[in-house]
């Protein structure tokens, strides 16, 4: 890939992709690999299928770009193209399960020994057992840093609807943190 | 604001969405609530993993693999305005060989025992030729509709 085309801006190469010209949809490739194998990653959870996903994502992207009017970010479009893979690839092999149910039991008490990093561990861990639609909205706006309304746009979901599974997210990961690891050892690792 | 409203505020508190009027008066709890501090601390762990998560590499290879699997006909194929272009085409093209494909149909019909059938004001090979031009036009149309509703589908 010359170093010209990586320079060039992504207004001009996605108009340039647009009108065939694979090299510069390579850039985008490479540009934007990272963000939607993350993204692919932590919704669909397995590595292979999450490769899978971005790449089917990518070949979407590719087929589509014509139609792009440029109306939203090139990074928004590509991120519903990813998002709509990977959901409904996620629902043709399971069904939905309430947010309880995912969580699973509580554990029965504190870990002994923790640092910092197993706190971060202990989280992402946790993240990965939340429903679908959960996981998916809780990525989209801390990962990929897009609003509330964003994400609804993207997810044809209520603004409401969208708020409230980060919120409840966010507070069944705050319990399980404070179960799997105790607040004596969680007081003594973040405020070291 | 006592404990409770902390509890229900305490997400947008951390992720500075709280108007900054309940910020002071929240603040102003904290100082004299410890559970309340508990809960902070925590959710801010929370939030602050979910906001640093690392950016994942797939594994080496993949970009090419990607470049590897694009449909190479993608512009002419996708784009719902070539039909327009293609069904004039096919009916000229069919208008052009009509010799050829009356003989053609001609014999099929006399296989089929349908030789004798009359329309009126057309002949046979004429209504024939004519029903074909009007099936690849309308094939024409259709995969351009569809090649559109795909792109109404991803459009952004």
């Amino acid at each position: 890939m010359s170093r010209y085309m990586e320079s060039v801006s992504e207004q001009v190469l996605v108009s340039r992709s647009a009108r065939g010209d694979e090299q510069a949809f390579g850039v985008l490739v490479e540009r934007y690999k990272g963000m939607l194998y993350s993204m692919s990653r932590r919704l669909m959870k397995d590595p292979g299928r999450a490769e899978d996903a971005a790449q089917e994502s990518f070949i979407k992207a590719w087929a589509a770009l014509p139609g792009f009017k440029g109306e939203s970010k090139f990074s928004s479009w590509l991120y519903r193209i990813c998002y709509n893979t990977c959901i409904s690839e996620l629902r043709k092999r399971k069904p939905e399960v309430e947010l309880d149910e995912a969580m699973g039991v509580p554990v029965e008490g504190p870990v002994q020994e923790f640092r910092n990093r197993d706190i971060q561990a202990t989280i992402q861990e946790e993240v990965s057992k939340l429903p679908d639609d959960y996981r998916a909205a809780l990525t989209l706006y801390h990962f990929n840093g897009l609003s509330y309304e964003e994400i609804a746009k993207l997810t044809r979901k209520p603004m409401g609807t969208v708020k409230a599974h980060i919120h409840r997210a966010r507070a069944a990961l705050k319990t399980r943190l404070l179960e799997r690891v105790g607040w004596d050892n969680l007081k003594e690792v973040m405020w070291q | 604001m006592n404990c409770d409203e902390v509890k229900r505020s305490l997400q947008d508190y951390v992720t500075r969405e709280l108007a900054p009027e309940d910020r002071r008066v929240f603040d102003a709890h904290l100082v004299e609530c410890g559970e309340c501090q508990r809960e902070l601390a925590l959710m801010t762990a929370v939030v602050s993993t979910l906001d640093h998560q690392p950016v994942l590499e797939p594994r080496p290879g993949f970009s090419e693999k990607v470049m590897r699997s694009l449909p190479r006909q993608r512009v002419f194929l996708l784009s719902p305005w070539w039909s327009l272009v293609l069904a004039p085409l096919l009916a000229g093209l069919v208008w052009l060989f009509r010799g050829q494909a009356a003989r053609v149909l001609e014999a099929a019909l006399s296989r089929s025992g349908l030789s004798q059938v009359t329309v009126p004001t057309l002949s046979l090979q004429q209504a024939g030729i004519a029903g074909l031009a009007v099936v690849l036009v309308g094939l024409a149309v259709a995969v351009g509709a569809g090649a559109y509703a795909w792109q109404v589908y991803l459009r952004d």
